[in-house]
């Protein structure tokens, strides 16, 4: 298959608009960060008791959307399905965009963002998720960085071997993000399945936002693109998306099911606004809806039921993230098994957390500075095949 | 695959996988004394007891003495304020018309601190005697340590605290999670915690400090003799705040 890749022009105004756009979002988010700094945290909506919020919440998604986008590059390096090899340049600069997206919103959640850049680095802790996580995102934005070199070069060797470690490499970084909360000491945290769950949510995430970038950008830059090919991954995203569903569903089962946690388990399925975002945000519109779309023969194979569902899901998992992360912080832990708190200086109970919109708009600039980088990227590099198409059965790629 | 080469594949397996077994093995043990995951039985181990049975009902004298010594901050909203030392209520669940019970809580000091094993930075270590400690000049306000601590010790200085009692210890500032100290710079004088000190000055006398590793000591003598308990022991963190009456 001889495919060429080229640059977009990027001469156009809607073009340099959508980078003003993202420049304005990242400027906000600039001067947001530098104003919690300033002046503390407790400008965002975080409390002593929910001492995570928005910007955990985005960082897990965003690697979650990092690990999917790679898997699709591994369709083509690893798994030898060539007809994919069209998407490989542009999945694998995505993944690295996420990575950074994510480390951002780690970076500038830290209540000393000053020492983030030493201290982490002369004073590595092994057993903490919370060092092993950025070596983690670290290493992966670097092996991104030779898997590109070795795509645009047209390293044929290379580009196995390295997608053969990125992609096993993607695997870690998320069972790793999951496992900062499923090792937690949080009621609604601690499981051992979560790590797994987590990977599950990402390449559902990911799979769709491949799909949503490669229908519109094709559709936007006029190139071709088989509908077979969006149809297989429709195909994916719905194993996926399933596969996600039944992880929910033994562990909130689990936790229904043993007596001590009947009762976080209960706050988490009808306990407020996480209820709603669990119930309709995931289960409902990001999870069901984009099964019964993408299992059904007659929406299944067309392009615009595949990009519905796609959207679907990349909202249902980012209620996902939101519902793993908040819950566990707002249920109180169990200080005294038989016994209720009925005073104290602090809040003991059932806590509560509404997004500010310092948080927002550092949410916001983060997504300014990847989506700038995105599109200044299309006309930098050779990210964008000619076109795509299926040429002959699926065989041996590199 | 032919035998050779699957001699070759498992050997190389083998050999990788114990490689990577002990280079973790290896990194690792550096920091697990760090993070106070042993628990030395000689030298000093600060613990305190804590005698609920005097403790008097409206007495607030321990919390007000913490937040005078540590400058720990206070703006009057219980999203923000930071109780190194905190009094709470508690009822049974299943008694409404029970007797309430007033608790002394504070940092537990655990010998397994899982907010030790969670700080990405070190910055909370256990001290040789015990005593669970944040360099607040190191920490990176990640916040991981308040997730990871099963007793809402850890607390977070959201904003600074214009308010400065005590010049002699550093003014609050803000963006890093701290918690009790056990008073560590008092203790390393030979004088007493100030919550345990406006305990005993208030006639109460419900706070006392000692060795755990002293069989001598008042602390280790109650431990042994009277029926004490710890804050959800069933944890493994091995708390080293002891209670008479909870």
């Amino acid at each position: 298959m001889n495919i060429t890749f080229d640059r977009i022009e990027g001469t156009s105004l809607q073009y340099r608009m959508l980078l003003l756009v993202f420049a304005a979002l990242a400027a906000a988010g600039g001067i947001a960060t530098y104003v919690v700094c300033q002046k503390g945290i407790y400008i965002t909506g975080m409390t002593n008791r929910v001492p995570w919020g928005l910007q955990i919440v985005m960082a897990v998604y965003y690697i979650g959307l990092s690990a999917g986008s790679l898997v699709i590059s591994g369709l083509y390096g690893v798994f030898g399905k060539i007809e994919y090899k069209p998407f490989a340049r542009m999945a694998v600069y995505v993944a690295m965009l996420f990575l950074i997206a994510g480390l951002m919103s780690i970076l500038t959640d830290q209540g000393r963002l000053d020492r983030v850049f030493v201290e982490p680095f002369v004073h590595f802790n092994l057993q903490s998720m919370f060092s092993i996580n950025p070596l983690l995102y670290n290493g992966h934005i670097l092996i991104c960085i030779i898997y590109l070199w070795a795509l645009f070069t047209e390293k044929k060797t290379l580009t196995k071997v390295i997608a053969t470690l990125a992609f096993g490499w993607a695997f870690c970084v998320h069972t790793g993000t999951g496992a900062i909360f499923g090792f937690g000491a949080r009621m609604l945290y601690e499981s051992p399945l979560l790590p797994a769950s987590f990977v599950a949510a990402a390449m559902a995430s990911g799979t769709a936002l491949m799909i949503l970038m490669i229908v519109g950008l094709f559709k936007i830059t006029n190139r071709h693109v088989d509908d077979e090919l969006i149809i297989w991954l429709g195909r994916f995203l719905a194993i996926c998306t399933l596969v996600v569903m039944y992880f929910l569903a033994v562990e909130n089962a689990y936790r229904a099911y043993v007596v001590e946690l009947r009762g976080a388990a209960l706050y988490y399925l009808f306990g407020g606004f996480h209820s709603i975002l669990f119930w309709f945000g995931l289960m409902i519109v990001g999870l069901g809806v984009p099964l019964f779309i993408l299992f059904r023969d007659r929406t299944g194979k067309q392009i615009r039921w595949i990009v519905v569902a796609s959207i679907l899901v990349v909202f249902g998992v980012l209620c996902e993230r939101y519902v793993i992360v908040l819950p566990g912080l707002t249920h109180p832990p169990e200080l005294f098994p038989g016994m209720e708190i009925t005073a104290s200086p602090l809040v003991e109970g059932t806590a509560s957390y509404s997004v500010s919109f310092a948080e927002v708009l550092q949410a916001l600039g983060v997504f300014g500075v990847i989506g700038f980088l995105f599109v200044w990227g299309l006309k930098v590099f050779k990210l964008l095949p000619n076109e795509a198409r299926i040429s002959g059965p699926p065989g041996p790629a590199v | 695959m032919d035998r050779r080469d699957f001699l070759k594949t498992a050997g190389g397996t083998l050999l990788a996988g114990t490689s990577c077994a002990y280079a973790f093995r290896f990194l690792t043990s550096t920091y697990a004394n760090k993070a106070g995951t042993d628990i030395p039985a000689s030298g000093k181990r600060w613990g305190m007891l804590v005698d609920l049975t005097q403790c008097r009902e409206d007495c607030t004298a321990c919390m007000e003495a913490c937040r005078r010594e540590n400058n720990v901050s206070f703006h009057n909203d219980t999203r923000w304020d930071n109780h190194w030392i905190r009094k709470i209520k508690l009822s049974s669940e299943h008694d409404a018309g029970g007797e309430e019970k007033s608790v002394i809580m504070l940092c537990n000091h655990c010998d397994r601190p899982p907010c030790a094993q969670v700080c990405p930075v070190q910055a909370t270590y256990k001290r040789d005697d015990g005593i669970v400690i944040v360099d607040h000049h190191r920490c990176i306000g990640c916040r991981y340590c308040m997730i990871a601590c099963p007793y809402n010790a850890r607390q977070f200085n959201f904003r600074d605290d214009e308010h400065w009692p005590n010049k002699e210890r550093p003014k609050r500032s803000h963006g890093v999670a701290e918690s009790c100290t056990l008073c560590a710079h008092r203790l390393d004088k030979g004088e007493l915690p100030a919550c345990v000190e406006a305990c005993a000055k208030t006639g109460a006398g419900a706070l006392s400090v000692g060795d755990l590793n002293d069989p001598h000591s008042t602390i280790s003598r109650v431990t042994s003799t009277m029926a004490v308990k710890r804050i959800r022991e069933d944890l493994g963190t091995e708390p080293k705040v002891y209670y008479i009456g909870l």
